[in-house]
């Protein structure tokens, strides 16, 4: 019954047309069980209505065969009915798993550029809404487009027979269901809209108030606040009673229509039934094969909005599925003789408009080490990103053993230049995954014992042997239950996991002092002659150590050597230099001891 | 779990045999992410405390309870008319009886329904009010917690509590579980009605209520734990996706696409498979509504033959059976909803019962100080975290009027003493004192409004810059504007787009942080008070925007007592008295010259901090 998922994401087809077509068998079992179905609906009415004259003449046992066979119909009719239901609604859900896989598999594929564009909010919005939008157009939609004019056909071919008159009375009032429920349903949509916008409003005001609530209560405006809730609350009461009222609705004003329907039928009826054009059982299998025509003409006022909605939001997703990947492989083989060395050639590089790197260029042999510095902005971000092709690095730019990166496999590239980030990134899972996420095996005993080292190599270990389940503990929405420290140890760690020959590490310790981030980088030293590093940092105290630095001011490099020569040379280094002597004065100074004033002393 | 964590790595290994790592870690992972969503909270206690605010809205409560009655019994009402318009209309061939039969269904089916609607929208008015008061209520009770509450609380889980949590307890009057009531009058009465009407075929029909009763709630049953899953599958798949989509270059870096795809792919299954059950157990319950009927109505018509009824009482029979099995159904969907508001209302009141209250006035008055003194701290002591004293017997005091500015290293306590003197924490030993009046004795509100408070981080709320000058209250316009001119920071603020009424986006990411140093001067002096509380901004600021931040000051703290920790040297230079704070003691204190003739901690932190800044004015 499942459509052959491909093992390649990327081969999932992702036209609104293709997903359709791709699910024509399910739709085709799926119009065939609708037509069993009202071709069952219709043989119950006719018969019942033989049935109930067989009975009430004194045929029993025409009755009681009759009866029997209406049974063995009804079970049909309702196996029918399911399958129909499992067979065409599965195929939206599939079409909805597809799609999403390949959105995501889409959106690994896709750089910085295209997530500067859209905001993780807007992807997740077209992920979540869209796509249960494009979910109902292929299930509920196509379902009910198939099964509204067999309903008709079925009904039609119990009622004409019976009075072709009485049937067009019937189904006189029926046209206004169908824009009554397609004006329900905009406004249902609108109001669902509004409904949520508003709870949205509210809870960006309680995260507002509750982040601020050290200048709300310094200021004692906690009375103001309240007021300002108290708004936001009533108007989100307001909106959620007028989508309560709009729902409540429907059903009133459904059933009075199809009401002035049942009068016309009891009037008309029995206008009929006395000049003998009309039977009892001729009566009632009117009457019920009327009751079935008004779901499915009522599911075409919904199913207008359905499309329009189903489209619009498939365009939405399309700007996903169309988004083209700036970073993509490159086709040369790696060199296997490859060492790590690493050249930049006048790298320039620009976001958007905005210059960011100026003609860089440096060197990096196998098992040196290289420090760049510099102010925020200066562009030495952009530059640890470009090495390991998380931006768009230009061709001609970057060469790994000679061969320029952009021709080379990204797996290649970034397996051999690691890249660990300042704001580290840690994924809702336990400490022990976070560290072991480059592994494929994260739970063999020897990844295990690779992370508990890694995790020993950063000075994390203890810290999170001390949580309460130790390397098994969930570190939270992007590890909010680790300190700022903690965190870039633990990302630090996962990328020393991966042993790359060249590791890029970009200023990964902001958040650790001093002293401990002295010890990390004697543990990543050591490691010199497997591995060459370049060291991002804004402190000098780390770019000491490294063979060699380079000092980048709005993109240019405006000096490079060794620390020594910068300080002789003067510049941003050296300014640097001396503010960083002057804040290590001072946290000493923090420690000093100095004996306190009595209070006598210190008043007036 | 927990005990491994501890021992060493060696017994660790010993252990790990008959605990397979990877089903550990991922039993870890399925507690975290989808059990964490259903609490049991299952109690009496939990109605009951919802019961004063359903209290203050009751009449529309009761009026849904009438309604409620009304319409079950107006439900029943329906196959007994269609009954006598058949025995009496149809087959008599009388379209009187036809017609008068017909008026009366139409009429009964109108009215019910809009009774439905009634009974439902008071239910709805009821549970929107009862839970908007309630979620007020949390609000304010949010802002009564002392502030170290928060400093342990993930604001994310505070705002669920005021919004999903306390809509999940009004599903429970959305979906009407009140109309469970109505749903038992209905079974009862659809029972006694059978059987008054014709007690034989009542007990052919009975014998067909327990299978297909069992039935319905089987699949009912199937149903509820295959919605629970696709509730916890959909709440960890997105939060999935929003986790790699925001860890893009994590993945990327680390040639993680496919191991992310696959992990991802196992969630997105799930959901789809969960959802692929429920759409079974919906389609079955959906068509057998409909199968019963038919079915309950080709039996009848055979019985017909053999048992002496008339056919209306047949076809009345056949509605009946049809009614009995959608309460049936819906009290079970009702049960589910009942579990999940009362899950809700359990997080919401365990949060209304942290009994942490923010600086509740005593009534024992304590000793009086010297009235003339604005600010006193006597022997205090205070610490965040136990065992780590951050003020440690810290005494010091402010003349009405004085300016003094505290000094010190990071981390020597300056920023816990503005806090205490606020009362955002309670000290722990010692006395705070504001014009001589122990500040534990007096009122919250009365307290802090004597002061002005400029943070180092200014926040500025979502709003206009006029309503973030008057912090709250409604803006006086000239006000706004004489006090922007006073700090010489009119012209400069008038350039945005709207003037006064310009918009500030959310933490005032608009506004530079010069503008925003300003915009909290400003507020300060709009506010009058009588002590200022200013921390100053390590952050560089151009030289004109220095400038103006300095002559800004000077405004703020004229003709009042002002506590101001100082980064500026035009500031220290500003104050009447300099307190040098270290380890959270006071180490030195006395003016500028003297403490830099004493040769102490200042003259080294002078030389280090202040002395490069500027050439001193």
């Amino acid at each position: 019954m499942f459509p052959y998922t491909p093992t390649d994401p990327g081969r999932i087809p992702v036209k609104l047309v293709a997903q359709f077509k791709r699910h024509k068998a399910r739709f085709g079992v799926g119009l065939l069980l609708l037509g069993l179905y009202q071709v069952a609906q219709w043989w119950f009415d006719n018969h019942f209505m033989s049935a109930i004259n067989a009975a009430t003449s004194g045929k029993d046992a025409l009755a009681l065969n009759l009866g029997l066979l209406l049974v063995v119909v009804s079970l049909g009719a309702f196996v029918a009915r399911v399958l129909s239901r499992l067979v065409v609604f599965n195929a939206g859900r599939i079409a909805e798993y597809e799609l999403r896989k390949a959105l995501l598999y889409r959106l690994q594929r896709l750089g910085p550029p295209f997530f500067q564009r859209m905001s993780s909010g807007e992807i997740m919005s077209r992920v979540t809404n869209d796509l249960v939008q494009v979910r109902l157009l292929l299930g509920f939609g196509v379902l009910n487009v198939i099964n509204t004019p067999f309903a008709l056909v079925s009904a039609l071919a119990v009622t004409l027979p019976i009075s072709p008159s009485l049937t067009l009375a019937a189904l006189a009032p029926l046209p206004v269901l169908i824009i009554v429920t397609r004006s329900f349903s905009r406004q249902l949509y609108t109001r669902t809209l509004e409904n949520q916008n508003a709870i949205g409003a509210m809870s960006e005001q309680v995260q507002n108030s509750i982040a601020g609530v050290r200048i709300v209560r310094s200021f004692a405006l906690e009375e103001q606040e309240l007021r300002a809730f108290s708004r936001t609350n009533q108007q989100y009461l307001e909106k959620s009673l007028a989508l309560a009222r709009l729902r409540g609705s429907f059903g009133p004003v459904m059933q009075a229509i199809t009401a002035v329907g049942v009068l016309v039928v009891f009037w008309y009826g029995g206008y009929l039934m006395l000049e003998n054009e009309l039977d009892a059982g001729g009566f009632l299998a009117f009457y019920r094969a009327l009751g079935r025509l008004t779901w499915p003409l009522m599911s075409l006022g919904f199913l207008v909005g359905l499309v329009q909605r189903g489209r619009a939001a498939y365009t939405r997703l399309a700007q996903i599925y169309d988004a083209v990947p700036d970073i993509v492989d490159g086709p040369a083989t790696p060199n296997p003789a490859g060492v790590g060395h690493l050249e930049v050639r006048h790298l320039s590089f620009a976001h958007g408009d905005t210059p960011v790197l100026d003609d860089v260029s440096f060197t990096l042999e196998p098992g040196a080490s290289l420090a760049v510095v510099g102010r925020t902005g200066s562009g030495k971000s952009t530059l640890a990103e470009l090495l390991p092709r998380l931006l768009a690095t230009p061709a001609g730019s970057v060469f790994l053993d000679g061969q320029d990166i952009c021709d080379l496999p990204l797996a290649h590239v970034r397996k051999t230049i690691g890249y660990a980030q300042q704001d580290a990134f840690l994924f809702s899972t336990t400490v022990c995954r976070n560290i072991g996420f480059a592994l494929d095996e994260p739970d063999t005993e020897a990844a295990l014992l690779n992370i508990r080292d890694a995790a020993k190599r950063v000075h994390v270990l203890d810290e999170m042997l001390a949580l309460p389940d130790g390397l098994d503990t969930i570190v939270g929405e992007r590890g909010v239950q680790l300190s700022g420290g903690q965190k870039q140890r633990v990302a630090l760690a996962g990328a020393l996991l991966v042993r790359p020959r060249i590791l890029v590490l970009d200023d990964p310790l902001s958040a650790v002092d001093a002293r401990t981030e002295k010890r990390i980088l004697d543990a990543i030293d050591r490691e010199r002659t497997q591995r060459s590093v370049i060291l991002v940092t804004h402190r000098v105290a780390a770019a000491r150590r490294c063979d060699r630095i380079i000092v980048l001011d709005e993109g240019r490099i405006v000096a490079s050597g060794t620390h020594e020569e910068l300080i002789a040379r003067g510049g941003i280094y050296a300014r640097f230099a001396e503010e960083q002597r002057i804040q290590s004065e001072l946290e000493k100074l923090g420690q000093a001891e100095y004996p306190s004033l009595g209070p006598e002393l210190v008043n007036p | 779990m927990t005990a491994s964590a501890n021992v060493s790595f060696d017994e660790a290994q010993d252990e790990s045999p008959d605990t397979p790592t990877k089903q550990r870690t991922e039993a870890i992972l399925e507690r975290f992410h989808e059990e964490a969503s259903f609490d049991k909270g299952h109690d009496v206690r939990l109605l009951l405390a919802l019961w004063p605010y359903i209290k203050r809205h009751q009449l529309w409560f009761w009026v849904a309870a009438l309604v409620i009655v009304v319409t079950a019994v107006a439900s029943l009402l329906t196959p007994l008319i269609m009954r006598d318009a058949i025995d009496q209309g149809v087959l008599q061939k009388n379209p009187d009886r036809l017609m008068r039969g017909g008026l009366l269904f139409a009429g009964v089916i109108v009215i019910e329904q809009l009774l439905t609607f009634v009974q439902m929208y008071a239910l709805q008015v009821v549970g929107a009010r009862a839970m908007a008061d309630l979620r007020l209520r949390v609000f304010g009770f949010l802002h009564e917690l002392r502030v170290g509450f928060f400093d342990t609380q993930p604001v994310g889980r505070l705002v669920t509590r005021v919004t999903n949590d306390i809509d999940a307890i009004l599903e429970l009057f959305a979906s009407g579980a009140l109309n469970a009531f109505g749903d038992l009058i209905r079974l009862v009465g659809i029972v006694a009605l059978m059987l008054a009407l014709d007690y034989q075929l009542s007990l052919i029909a009975f014998a067909a209520i327990p299978p297909v009763a069992l039935t319905v709630w089987w699949v009912r049953t199937r149903a509820r734990g295959a919605f629970r899953l696709i509730r916890a599958k959909t709440a960890r798949m997105n939060a999935t996706m929003n986790e790699q989509v925001n860890g893009m270059t994590v993945i990327q870096a680390y040639n993680r696409q496919q191991a992310a795809e696959a992990e991802f792919d196992e969630i997105n299954l799930a959901y789809r498979d969960a959802n692929i059950s429920s759409i079974k157990y919906d389609a079955i319950q959906d068509a057998a509504i409909d199968m019963v009927q038919s079915i309950a109505l080709a039996l009848i018509i055979v019985a017909l033959g053999y048992h002496d009824a008339t056919f209306g009482t047949v076809v009345a029979f056949s509605a009946y059976l049809t009614k009995f099995f959608e309460p049936l159904s819906a009290i079970a969907q009702r049960y589910t909803l009942l579990q999940s508001a009362l899950a809700g209302a359990e997080r919401v009141f365990r949060l209304l019962d942290v009994r942490a209250p923010d600086a509740p006035a005593r009534t024992t008055q304590a000793p009086v100080g010297n009235p003339d003194v604005a600010l006193e701290l006597s022997n205090v002591s205070f610490a965040y975290k136990a065992g780590v004293p951050v003020l440690d017997n810290v005494s010091l005091a402010a003349r009405r009027g004085e300016k003094i500015a505290l000094v010190g290293p990071t981390g020597s306590g300056k920023t816990t003493i503005t806090s205490l003197c606020l009362r955002l924490y309670e000290v722990d030993r010692g006395v705070v004192r504001v014009n001589g009046q122990d500040v534990r004795s007096m009122g919250r509100e009365e307290l802090r409004t004597k002061f002005a408070v400029v943070p180092q981080e200014v926040f500025l709320f979502p709003g206009t810059l006029a309503q973030n000058i008057s912090a709250g209250r409604t803006p006086d316009l000239t006000r706004v504007e004489a006090v922007l001119r006073r700090i010489d920071a009119y012209d400069l603020l008038m350039k945005k787009q709207g003037g006064l009424e310009a918009r500030v986006d959310e933490a005032g990411g608009n506004f530079s942080a010069g503008e925003r140093q300003l915009i909290a001067f400003a507020r300060a002096l709009y506010r009058d008070a009588e002590i200022l509380i200013l921390d100053e901004a390590t952050a560089s600021v151009d030289s004109d925007t220095e400038a103006r931040l300095q002559k800004a000051l000077e405004e703020v703290i004229r003709d009042r007592t002002a506590l101001v920790i100082a980064h500026r040297l035009s500031t220290v230079r500003a104050s009447d008295r300099i307190i040098v704070l270290q380890k959270g003691h006071v180490v030195e204190s006395g003016s500028h010259d003297q403490l830099l003739e004493q040769g102490g901690l200042y003259s080294v932190l002078y030389e280090l901090q202040f002395a490069r800044q500027h050439p001193a004015s």
